[in-house]
């Protein structure tokens, strides 16, 4: 099974408003990348530190099924990922694909949330990371319009 | 201290039914409180239920997790009962994890943590889940006292009411000083009792308010916990003063030797073999009040709801209408391991709704035998306090019960609840002229006269039928083999035909 649709429209879209965030501050390296470091903040805070890093690694593993090239990436023990710049060198050939790993990771991730948690709970979490998005009225995490 | 320059402390609700009732009103705010229980029994849910009744974005919840269940767990599970509202995450309820600080610091470090997050959110309310693992590395007794009064310090200071939740075992209630500290104690039990779960709540301690003293049964539903009050929730009810009014049981000969019918209010038990008309009668007395403008309430326990609505038909008694209507209830008490008080709380809860004025609980033993085991030993006690409580509202209750048909004794009851009742009217079989006949007797009135007739009666297609008058020409009615005074001899062979039918 690969990352569904949905998430990875859901991510897209919290690329997109960071990537617009990025640009009233400094220039942004990777959005994907931030947005993966604000997950990591904002999860970490309830399910701790070892749990966000159990759910990373078990995302990363999933997402290694859609992008093989993935497994020079690791999760460290803080949660934060690394390694994933070199895959993106590789990866990157066509610039449309620019941060490709982190988004199907990303994808998994929130998959594997709402797999544990539900939609519900799973936006609800997303809110708080991302207090100016209404997500629930626009999307829902399995792709279709709310 | 005149009552005015005390303060108030207000009570919080605790989002769990019955609870209530059971702390007096509502969780004391401000109070720093510890549920403690074995695992599996309850805490984390109830201390979920608290939080979410009452977390709001102004005063929100933090839900402090250590390394117990993990949150994401925690979250996945707690979702399952209804009284999960997603939308409150993580606005008014926020979970945050001390698994790390707990793994690698100290306990000064933990408070350290649980300050500033608390300084940051200001919460009306705070839960540490499992503070038992928080405290699990060896430390000296004053480090531990000196963390716990530190603690509910500063939670208070900050006015939030808080939970811490463990896992304690009775024995260390004495040594422990976070029992000490604590002003709220909810100690939560389970035992197994032959195939059944029994699961029952004590409040050990609450400072400032009265608490219903004693244990509580409980029960996890999909609703997360409910609790049964031992006094029903109705603690605060004002006793009714006893009503000198009568009422029918729609039989003109039976509300006559009852000296005009039922005193309002009477507990009344309807005692008698199997087949002698004791749910007949019993449905009689609830059609009376319908016809009377007098909602009722029937707990069947032997037949289900529609078979007795269908039984009152042939009867010529229409039970279907009344309950569309909503003047009539017939509750179907027949799942095994219920708890005697949540039994009783379905009974009162349906009294309550519909403001019903009479009661029929049919039968007492079936009633016993729809409890699981380990509840029967409380079954008279627990009965005795709901009659009590609903007789005191003004609503008459009416209990069958079934006796050993004996030919030599004349029993009231086999389950020596007698003194439960007001009134007791006995149905019997006798043996007269070779035909198996059935008498009735008023045997007490609590509340005045009453006939002292012997009578004979019927079940026919119109109900009971008391038929003539009292019958004076027999002598030992009541032992089931009377002698006909004109005709002595018809005794000994009464009493050969009852011989053989047990056998028979």
């Amino acid at each position: 099974m690969t990352a569904t649709p949905g998430m990875r429209d859901l991510v897209h879209r919290l690329l997109t408003y960071e990537a617009g965030a990025g640009k009233t501050s400094e220039p942004m390296e990777s959005p994907a990348l931030y947005v993966y470091e604000k997950l990591r903040q904002s999860l970490g805070e309830s399910v701790g530190v070892a749990g966000f890093k159990s759910l990373a690694t078990r995302a990363l593993t999933l997402a290694r099924q859609d992008l093989p090239c993935l497994s020079t990436a690791r999760i460290a023990e803080d949660g934060s990922l690394q390694g994933l710049s070199e895959i993106e060198t590789q990866i990157d050939v066509d610039k449309n694909q620019t941060g490709e790993g982190e988004i199907i990771l990303i994808a998994r991730l929130l998959g594997l949330l709402r797999t544990f948690l539900g939609e519900a709970l799973t936006l609800s979490l997303l809110r708080n990371a991302w207090p100016d998005e209404a997500f629930d009225d626009r999307y829902s995490t399995d792709g279709r319009k709310a | 201290m005149s009552t005015q320059d005390k303060v108030k402390i207000n009570k919080l609700p605790t989002g769990i039914p019955g609870l209530d009732e059971i702390v007096g009103g509502g969780l004391p705010e401000f109070s720093f409180n510890i549920i403690a229980g074995a695992p599996g029994s309850g805490k984390t849910t109830m201390a979920h239920q608290f939080v979410f009744a009452n977390a709001t974005p102004e005063r929100p919840a933090l839900y402090f997790t250590v390394l117990g269940e993990s949150a994401i767990k925690m979250l996945r599970y707690q979702q399952q009962y209804t009284f999960f509202d997603p939308v409150k995450l993580p606005g008014s309820i926020r979970f945050i994890n001390l698994s790390q600080v707990v793994l690698e610091k100290d306990l000064g470090a933990v408070l350290e943590e649980i300050t500033k997050e608390v300084e940051k959110s200001n919460p009306a309310v705070v839960v540490v889940d499992s503070f038992r693992t928080m405290v699990r590395k060896p430390q000296s007794d004053m480090d531990l006292q000196s963390f716990i009064q530190r603690l509910a310090l500063f939670l208070a200071s900050w006015q939030a009411t808080t939970f811490l939740i463990g896992e304690y075992a009775e024995d260390e209630l004495r040594d422990n000083p976070i029992f000490t500290v604590a002003d709220g104690l909810f100690w939560l039990r389970q035992a197994a009792e032959r195939n059944s779960i029994v699961r029952k709540l004590q409040i050990i301690k609450l400072r400032g308010q009265d608490s219903v003293p004693g244990l509580h049964t409980f029960r996890i539903t999909d609703a997360g916990v409910q609790a049964f009050s031992r006094t029903f929730g109705l603690t605060g009810h004002i006793k009714n003063p006893p009503s000198q009014r009568r009422i029918s049981f729609g039989i003109a000969e039976l509300d006559n030797m009852l000296g005009g019918g039922v005193r309002e209010g009477d507990s009344v038990l309807v005692a008698g073999s199997s087949g002698t008309g004791k749910s007949v009668l019993a449905t009689e007395f609830i059609a009376e009040g319908i016809r009377e403008g007098e909602p009722g309430i029937v707990a069947v326990f032997e037949e289900r709801p529609q078979a007795y609505a269908e039984r009152a038909a042939s009867l010529g008694m229409d039970l279907v209408t009344p309950q569309k209507d909503g003047k009539l209830t017939i509750l179907y008490l027949r799942p095994l391991d219920l708890s005697v008080d949540e039994t009783m709380h379905s009974i009162l809860d349906a009294v309550q709704k519909i403001g019903a004025k009479r009661l029929v609980i049919d039968s007492l033993a079936g009633f016993e035998m729809a409890l699981s085991p380990g509840f029967r030993a409380d079954f008279r006690e627990s009965l005795y306090r709901m009659i009590f409580a609903l007789t005191g509202m003004g609503v008459t209750i009416l209990s069958t019960v079934e006796v050993d048909e004996s030919f030599t004794e004349f029993p009231f009851s086999t389950y020596s609840i007698s003194f439960l009742c007001d009134d007791i009217i006995r149905l019997r079989y006798v043996s007269i002229d070779g035909q198996l006949r059935k008498i009735m007797v008023v045997i007490k009135m609590r509340g005045g006269n009453h006939a002292k007739d012997i009578r004979e009666y019927e079940i026919t297609s119109k109900g009971v039928v008391i038929l003539g008058k009292r019958l004076t020409n027999y002598q030992g009615l009541i032992s089931g083999i009377p002698t006909h005074l004109d005709r002595p001899e018809a005794a000994e062979e009464s009493a050969r035909e009852v011989k053989i039918e047990p056998g028979a």
